[in-house]
């Protein structure tokens, strides 16, 4: 349900800067015909044009990688005295005992920002890096932390991050949607627009395994040839602007026929843009493209780069593998092995391109993991053991975008268990996300059943002390 | 110190002034308030944010304290709550959020404190007003009572075909509005069958309806409509959009909802059995404590209490309470939105901002709530799943249940059989001097492959077991009980009892007597279901309105409160309001008087009403049609029903569970997980079955040809909406283009078109247009369409070239539109 006051309130305090935009279009606006993705300037001052997010799902364990606990080291194997309420205490963890930390973390670079040898490409570019050490989420599972990590909210249906970026930002390139996401999850939520309009949901792109394969949902008709396709198209749009000079005064009906220019328009446009032959070997390389465990994800980074670089506000990739409930000595090296390079390799050909002061990167899982082992069997070595989901406190780094690089921020308890220093909660993550696009996230607002929704509910602080 | 001076604040004189001693103010003015200052005031003060309702910069903030109680307790260390908040001492309560305060100043606080909190400040008090004013609240106009209001004079008496027309037609008149002129045939036609049915008129009642549209045509259409089993299946589905339905638990893993579908096939009879509405609420909020006079009425009364189940809920939580609690409070919300246009839901942490709604509003209804059975603690790991209650036996279910006991049989004498062939033949190898031939080898491979696949089987057939009807549905608690407020909705954290009982904005009489040992379910839907309340009736007639006309009388057809929109036609909507009830809350009595008024025959164009399109471009008087494009459903049923394929309706299970590989987990093991749905096998039927019956899932895309809906606007399964989004959004024009549905239905329908050999071209022109568009074809569409059959198939047209003209069809705005 969408009601006209929104659209206006957000004209009120967002410059449109595309031209012939009259009184008319306003009523179009209501209606939804006027083209919501055009693009906008935002009222405060923008640090960064456009997001790229990695999401680590399944939720890497902070420790391991970037926060390294003593307390926890010294008393591997050993319980631990935490005290935990009872609501947090979960399944096969119940002995808390200390798992510590195989392969060491530590200071890098210049800065000093703390990074396991786990991930030595992100380790040789620490000083880019902005690692906030006391994220805080709610809840423990992965359906509704994700759901809360995307949307705010770790139920119902809301409209998520990248949705809110793309209502408050339009797209810079009319040929393409403002928000895409590459390999998503089942979860449709996590890119839905819920009670935006639906110009803003994000658009999942699969790399294809064949060259044929679309990358984009129904992007090729591969039964027909392309002059039929041409000539089934014009065949509609003859059928379709009769029936505007039949009745002119339908404003929905010209944004109808635009729509279907503009997916004609992606046909030809989105296949070049995801085929990534054309990129050169070094660069290929970097990502780490071709590379047995790095092909998959060094391929999605650089599609990532090549769609934001087109003007895409907000392009997720998703990097799944980071749930180690059990044998996480063996299991998370493989997963870092998968993303470190392809992470890495994007902040740098970001950089190398220019483009990294005007895009903020933002690394994270769901949720982190626990200090304490977790052993589902019951039985196992404390070697084999592997960690539960902890939303309480995890590490985020975020580059690029007007974040202060080689920076690190917040602390936690020496158990590595709850912020006692500098703590973000998702709401002042996406407060702040939004703030460094130019976007207040109290005034980026949409009224549903009454209500001015927004990404961060009822919460949220801009983490000033992050910014450059 | 500043104090703080305003019109609506009393200032009071210090309390205790006197009494402090200089030292004890020194020390409050040097070291405490330049904490409180620093650390607190930024959220909890006048001049910042009063978070959680506490005030940090006068005495009686802390005194008075937030919607936690008082923060802290001069003297007493472990019972207030601002030390231990500075403590980090509780999980839930620490403060300052960001990082907790340096020892040292968290020791001048609890010196403060147990010295007594001496506070030299001086007192502002708010003169805030004490809970919601309900005496107030109640002036807005959707909660007065339903007048009983007359159709008001107007000048022109030829327009106006029924009471509705001359509602409409005064307002008109009174701005200088013309209506529009009529439709043609074929357009109402159009028109009013995808809004009764969801599906477009056939060639035949086209062409019927055309030769002769007279008044009594025009009634024969509607009756026609009205009983029709379509009529069903399309009014289901809108209220399906209120329930927040799926055949999916949650939304942690695929959890089957195995005996959700009886609650749509209950949908489906209600409708089209046009029960009366003030019966359907009470058998969806309290049929399981209603009186049934057979076991299918018993059996319908339960299913009915699906309406509170079949929302999202976390079934995965380790944290039982909050999941509880969150349930609760979906179900509460639901019943405000879906029967009351009441956002009951934002009370869950406080007043409502707008609505006079009190926490004590919204526990009172969370309480009943509470008191029922809505989701049971599996023995699968740490699972819950959705309460169900095993339905009364019909003697179909004796008939299933020992087809399926035979069945069980045959497969465990097979089982057996094999069994005993295989065990010699694996005894033997104990010898180690034997030696196996490769086809015995071979065989005894095969043999245990079979056992493999019955022992599926039998899991199977035990697991859904079809002699066992159940139905996901509630029953009122052992003990029901009022409940505790919550703080900020946080269960851990509880304040007062809140006796159960109704919305006070919207009651005409004492709070009910709830009996002992019921929850209050009963008495909500006994007040929800009354003549005399003001919204029930009001919201329900809008949905129908909506429905047809485009947009409602009130427009925010969720939302009645402050914040909502104002009727457009207020003496209208209680009219109609006001005739839904004395006519025994019929909603076929309903659309038909709305379907044959003249208003519903206006144009959808805005034509040349230059006037009407300058002072009310929004159309808000209906001086026309509102256009709708059709909904996820109707498009792919319209398709269906063009090329001649729509199967005859089933019902029943959606998900096809009866093919064995689509269920993992089975059979159950100790500790396991929940057994979860993986459709590896479609049922075939279900390609040309209408969409309502097809599965819906709450996570991933939708299954099959279901994925249309993903494409066309059809709500997420936990989102409780009246009116769906109408987006246009280039992947729905790829979809158009590029879809193997679109192209599925073109062929099969160019398919159909062929098969009648002696048509001439030109004629299954006309007919393909009939088919799709519901209208005759012009004459230089005809040229365009032949045209275009040439130049795809030179010579003469091949299927494959009236594939594609009825592809593009399908991609028209003509198609997509219903004018």
């Amino acid at each position: 349900m969408t009601a006209p006051f929104s659209s206006l309130s957000r004209r009120a305090w967002l410059q449109r800067t595309s031209a012939g935009f009259g009184a008319m279009a306003l009523h179009g606006l209501a209606q939804g015909a006027a083209n919501p993705l055009a693009p906008l300037s935002p009222r405060l001052k923008a640090r960064a044009k456009r997001v790229i997010f990695l999401y680590m799902a399944g939720g890497p364990s902070q420790m391991d990688l970037f926060d390294p606990k003593p307390l926890i080291q010294k008393n591997h194997g050993r319980s631990v005295a935490v005290p935990l309420p009872e609501k947090d205490k979960h399944v096969s963890t119940a002995k808390l005992l200390a798992l510590g930390t195989e392969i060491p973390v530590r200071p890098r670079g210049q800065s000093g920002v703390t990074i396991s040898d786990l991930l030595p490409q992100t380790a040789a570019i620490a000083d880019e890096l902005c690692l906030l050490r006391a994220v805080q989420a709610d809840n423990n599972q992965h359906g509704p932390a994700a759901l809360q990590f995307h949307t705010g909210v770790t139920a119902e249906a809301r409209p998520s991050m990248g949705s809110w970026i793309s209502y408050g930002l339009g797209t810079e390139n009319q040929n393409l949607p403002g928000f895409l996401t590459i390999h998503p999850g089942i979860e449709t939520r996590l890119y839905g627009s819920s009670f935006l309009p639906a110009a803003h949901q994000g658009t999942p792109v699969v790399l294809p395994a064949k060259v044929t394969d679309p990358a984009i949902d129904f992007l090729t008709d591969a039964t027909t040839d392309g002059a039929t396709q041409r000539r089934r198209f014009d065949f509609i749009q003859r059928m379709n602007r009769r029936l505007i000079e039949h009745d002119a005064t339908d404003v929905r009906l010209e944004g109808m026929v635009q729509s279907l220019e503009t997916a004609f328009r992606m046909q030809t446009a989105a296949p070049g843009l995801v085929d990534l032959s054309k990129e050169t070997e070094a660069t290929k390389k970097l990502y780490g493209i071709g590379g047995k465990a790095t092909d998959k994800n060094g391929r999605a980074c650089l599609l990532a780069r090549r769609l934001s670089e087109a003007g895409v506000r907000f392009v997720q990739v998703t990097l799944d593998g980071w749930d180690h409930h059990g044998d996480i000595r063996g299991n998370l090296p493989k997963s870092c092995a998968a993303a470190d390079q392809p992470c890495a390799g994007l902040i740098r050909d970001l950089q190398s391109r220019g483009l990294l002061d005007e895009t903020l990167v933002v690394w994270s899982g769901e949720f982190g993991r626990t200090p304490w082992s977790q052993d589902l069997s019951g039985t196992s070595p404390i070697e084999k053991h592997g960690r539960e989901h902890q939303p309480d406190s995890f590490c985020t780094w975020m580059a690029g975008g007007g974040v202060k690089a080689g920076f690190m921020h917040g602390e936690t308890d020496e158990f590595g268990y709850r912020p006692v220093a500098g703590r973000v909660h998702l709401h002042d993550l996406h407060a702040t996300i939004l703030h460094l696009l130019g976007l207040d996230h109290e005034h980026l607002t949409w009224r549903n059943l009454g209500r001015d929704y927004r990404l961060t509910d009822v919460s949220g602080e801009v983490v000033r002390e992050i910014i450059a | 110190m500043r104090c703080y001076f305003h019109l609506w604040c009393l200032v009071a004189a210090a309390l205790n002034l006197g009494t402090l001693s200089a030292r004890a103010v020194d020390v409050f003015r040097d070291q405490v308030e330049p904490i409180l200052r620093q650390r607190c005031f930024e959220c909890h003060s006048h001049a910042g944010k009063i978070k959680g309702g506490l005030t940090l910069d006068s005495p009686s903030g802390w005194q008075k304290g937030g919607e936690s109680g008082p923060a802290l307790v001069p003297g007493a260390l472990d019972q207030s709550r601002l030390i231990q908040a500075v403590r980090y001492a509780t999980p839930d309560l620490e403060m300052p959020p960001k990082a907790k305060l340096p020892a040292s100043e968290i020791a001048i606080l609890e010196q403060w404190v147990a010295a007594g909190a001496p506070d030299p400040r001086e007192t502002a008090i708010m003169a805030e007003k004490k809970g919601v004013d309900i005496e107030a609240g109640r002036k807005h106009w959707a909660y007065q009572p339903v007048r009983e209001t007359a159709p008001p004079p107007v000048r022109d008496i030829a327009w106006p075909l029924n009471e509705v027309d001359a509602f409409l037609l005064a307002k008109l008149e009174s701005t200088g509005i013309q209506p529009g002129a009529g439709a043609e045939a074929h357009t109402w036609l159009r028109r009013v069958t995808f809004d009764l049915t969801g599906l477009p008129p056939t060639e035949a009642e086209i062409a019927t309806f055309i030769a002769a549209p007279s008044l009594q045509a025009h009634e024969r259409v509607v009756d026609r409509l009205l009983n029709s089993k379509a009529y069903g299946e399309r009014w289901a589905r809108h209220w399906l959009d209120l329930v927040g339905y799926a055949e999916q638990i949650g939304t942690e893993g695929k959890i089957f909802a195995e005996h959700a579908w009886r609650y749509r096939d209950y949908l489906l009879k209600s409708f089209n059995a046009d029960k009366s509405f003030d019966r359907f609420i009470r058998e969806q909020i309290a049929g399981d404590l209603l009186p049934a006079a057979s076991p299918q009425a018993r059996r319908e009364n339960l299913i009915a209490t699906g309406f509170i189940v079949l929302g999202d809920v976390d079934i995965n939580s380790i944290d039982k309470l909050k999941m509880e609690y969150d349930f609760v409070d979906s179900q509460v919300s639901k019943v405000g939105t879906a029967f009351l246009g009441m956002t009951l839901g934002c009370v869950r942490c406080h007043d409502h901002k707008f609505d006079a709604i009190g926490q004590e509003d919204y526990y009172g209804i969370a309480g009943m709530f509470r008191s029922t059975k809505t989701t049971f603690r599996t023995n699968l790991g740490i699972w819950s799943n959705v309460y169900r209650v095993p339905l009364p036996e019909m003697p179909e279910d004796r008939a299933a249940a020992s087809e399926h006991q035979k069945r069980l049989a045959t497969w465990h004498q097979e089982k057996d059989k094999v069994t005993a062939e295989l065990k010699p033949l694996e005894a033997a190898l104990k010898d180690k001097a034997h030696t196996e031939s490769p086809e015995t080898k071979k065989h005894r491979a095969e043999l245990s492959v079979q056992i493999k696949t019955l022992e599926g089987k039998i899991a199977h057939a035990e697991y859904f077991d079809p002699g066992k009807p159940q139905a996901l549905a509630v029953a009122d608690v052992a003990e029901p009980a009022d409940m505790r407020l919550t703080i900020r909705g946080n269960p851990y954290a509880l304040g007062d009892t809140m006796p159960r009982g109704l919305v006070r904005v919207a009651m005409w009489a004492p709070q009910p007597q709830i009996p002992a040992k019921q929850s209050g379910r009963l008495q909500l839907a006994d007040w929800i279901a009354d003549t005399r309340h003001p919204l029930t009736a009001r919201v329900a007639v809008n949905r129908v309105w909506q429905k047809l006309f485009g947009e409602g009388l009130v427009r925010s057809v969720d939302y009645f409160g402050i914040r909502g929109e104002n009727p457009t036609h207020p003496e209208l909507l209680d009219y109609l309001a006001h005739r839904f009830m004395k006519e025994g809350w019929s909603q076929k009595k309903l659309i038909r008087l709305l379907a044959l008024s003249r208003a519903y025959r206006m144009t959808s164009s805005a034509g040349e009403n230059a006037h009407a399109s300058e002072s009310d471009p929004e159309n808000r008087l209906l001086w026309h049609m509102n256009r709708q494009r059709l909904d996820a459903e109707s498009i792919r049923d319209a398709m269906l029903a063009a090329s001649g394929c729509l199967a005859a309706p089933a019902g029943g299970p959606g998900l096809p569970l009866e093919f064995p590989e689509n269920v993992s987990g089975l059979p159950l093991k100790p500790k396991s997980n929940h057994p979860q749905f993986a459709i590896k096998t479609e049922r075939p039927s279900q390609s040309y079955e209408r969409t309502l019956y097809l599965p819906v899932v709450r996570t991933g895309t939708q299954l099959g040809s279901a994925r249309l809906r993903d494409v066309f606007d059809f709500p997420q399964p936990a989102q409780i909406t009246g009116k769906r989004n109408e987006t246009t959004v280039p992947t729905q024009s790829l979809y158009l283009l590029n879809a193997d549905l679109i192209r599925q239905r073109a062929s099969d329908l160019a398919g159909d078109l062929l098969a009648t050999t002696k048509d001439s071209d030109p004629s299954r022109i006309a007919r393909l247009w009939l088919r799709v568009l519901n209208r005759p074809v012009t004459p230089a569409e005809q040229a365009d369409a032949l045209a275009f059959l040439k130049d795809t198939s030179p010579g003469t047209p091949a299927a494959a070239a009236w594939t594609e003209l009825a592809r593009a069809l399908f991609g028209t705005n003509e198609f997509l539109l219903r004018y």
